[in-house]
């Protein structure tokens, strides 16, 4: 599980130490269900472009 | 009285645009002090343009068919649209004094149809939460149960309609923020296909899953709003040029032989019993109408809400940076969003566009079984002004996350969606808070799911209006 403290400590995002637990969980909640999303995704799967028309999309 | 209704009214002279004009601001004067639903009223302008709307009257304009369906019409936009020479805060501190020299698309496309716009509405802080309690122009209030959020973002269009300030109003939907407020205010809610009204003007909080629609107290209503703010756009990239369909659904409309859609898992998983007896209701009725309703089970929503959120996260704080550096300009909720997304990593965005772009190609094969699904909206009632979790289905979930479980990942996928009222809870200690029932459909097909709610509400499928109505 990744330490998003410890990230946000490095990247320096002057978050107070107070608030890092409000962002910290969300996110080890969200982690634990999209990072098995990612491990199998094959090479041959590009990025949807998402800001254009859905008709251009299909 | 409805809009399509006072736009007869006008068409024969019985009532006057200054008329209609002067009853939404003595009712929004009336109600404020309780809903605080407004940030900015535009009499003036609104008396000035219903003055004009009443000329045009004279000269045998009007109609809600005709080339101008809103005109004399008392309507209102959720403080995120841009307002030549109105402020438009979103919301914010951070947009606390500005005042934009552009309107946005919608705004321009509500005053061509002939509407008559009487303020800018009262939101969630940046349009980035499902509370509308805004802490710097205060918490809107859920006309049904004052005690209770509105919810949102669009908390404020949710609140006027359903109190009759105003006949409809603009709200925008990110992860549900027209169909959440529409639920809990007892109104209808349109997100239409991405592409499909104008994001131009609209200050954004997620490019890709920004969308903009109207609330309205009836489905017909709701449909003469979008009819008249959908099409094309030169400067919005993502705008569409697919024709504009008519949308304002015939009287006597069928969904006989319509096949419905209704997931036998996540959407019905963990709902209040109330919400699900109401939902399940309404799928009798659609029923009854000659509907087929279908079982079938959908793709990982889990995964595409997770898709969503990072997504969302990763592209609002992307938007917001530039003003970030001041962190007492942003209420606590905000700020922790703004956070979390800063923290995401470059490739866990790409991912989640990867990952968008497979969940997209599988629920897309939905519509070869089914014409649209019906779900719930979201999965609880109103809740309290203050609360911050919600106790469903023997589990305690994040009162955000739980309004948001059932409409957010609609936005990743661009479908359209509506929330309609299929009923009121009776329940001890909360009576009388709305249910709203959610119809999807693929791309571009608001004609069709508007056909379907206008079917079911004219088969009975709606409720009375709040006690605050005026």
């Amino acid at each position: 599980m990744t330490d998003w403290k410890a990230i946000a400590r490095a990247r320096g995002l002057e978050i107070p130490e107070a608030e890092l637990d409000r962002v910290a969980k969300p996110l080890e909640t969200l982690e634990a269900v999209f990072r098995p999303l990612v491990a199998d995704l094959p090479a041959a799967l590009e990025p949807a472009t998402g800001i254009c028309p859905l008709e251009e999309a299909e | 009285m409805t809009l399509r209704e006072a736009a007869a009214a006008l068409r024969a002279r019985s009532v006057s645009a200054v008329e209609l004009a002067t009853q939404a601001l003595a009712s929004i004067a009336g109600l404020e002090p309780q809903l605080n639903a407004f940030i900015t009223v535009t009499a003036d302008a609104a008396l000035e343009r219903a003055r004009q709307a009443d000329c045009e009257l004279a000269a045998g304009a009007g109609g809600s068919s005709g080339p101008d369906p809103l005109l004399g019409i008392p309507v209102a936009v959720k403080d995120l649209f841009a307002t030549r020479g109105v402020r438009t805060t979103c919301g914010s501190k951070v947009y606390e004094n500005f005042v934009p020299d552009y309107d946005a698309a919608v705004v321009e496309r509500l005053q061509a149809a002939g509407a008559v716009i009487v303020g800018k509405l009262n939101m969630h802080e940046l349009a980035y939460g499902i509370t509308s309690a805004n802490p710097h122009f205060g918490p809107v209030r859920n006309p049904w149960n004052l005690e209770h959020s509105p919810g949102g973002s669009s908390g404020g269009s949710g609140a006027a309609v359903a109190s009759g300030m105003v006949f409809a109003a603009m709200g925008s939907d990110t992860g549900g923020s027209i169909r959440i407020p529409a639920s809990f205010c007892g109104t209808v809610g349109i997100k239409p296909t991405y592409g499909r009204v104008s994001r131009y003007g609209a200050l954004p909080l997620s490019w890709s899953h920004d969308h903009m629609g109207p609330l309205a107290r009836t489905v017909r209503d709701a449909a003469v709003v979008l009819e008249a703010i959908a099409g094309h756009d030169v400067r919005d990239d993502t705008s569409s040029r697919r024709p504009v369909e008519s949308y304002v659904p015939a009287e006597g409309v069928s969904i006989r032989g319509m096949a419905i859609g209704v997931p036998a898992n996540w959407f019905f998983e963990r709902l209040d019993p109330e919400v699900e007896a109401a939902v399940r209701g309404a799928l009798q009725l659609a029923a009854s109408l000659g509907a087929e309703i279908k079982p079938l089970r959908l793709p990982d929503i889990e995964a595409l809400n997770a898709v969503a959120r990072v997504i969302l996260l990763a592209e609002a704080s992307a938007q917001a940076e530039p003003h970030l550096a001041e962190r007492d300009r942003f209420g606590a909720d905000v700020l922790a969003l703004f956070d979390q997304g800063r923290l995401l990593a470059a490739t866990d965005y790409i991912h989640a566009q990867r990952l968008r772009r497979r969940l997209r190609s599988e629920f897309d094969r939905l519509w070869d079984q089914v014409d649209c699904l019906a779900v719930p909206s979201t999965p609880n009632l109103a809740p309290r002004i203050g609360d911050r979790t919600v106790l469903l289905g023997g589990l305690e979930e994040d009162i955000r996350l739980a309004s948001t479980r059932l409409v957010r990942g609609i936005n990743a996928l661009g479908y359209p969606a509506l929330s309609m009222p299929c009923g009121v809870s009776p329940g001890p200690g909360r009576a009388g808070l709305p249910v709203g029932l959610q119809l999807i459909g693929p791309p571009f097909s608001e004609a069709l799911i508007l056909r379907a709610a206008a079917a079911l509400e004219d088969a009975g499928l709606r409720i009375p209006p709040c006690p605050l109505f005026q």
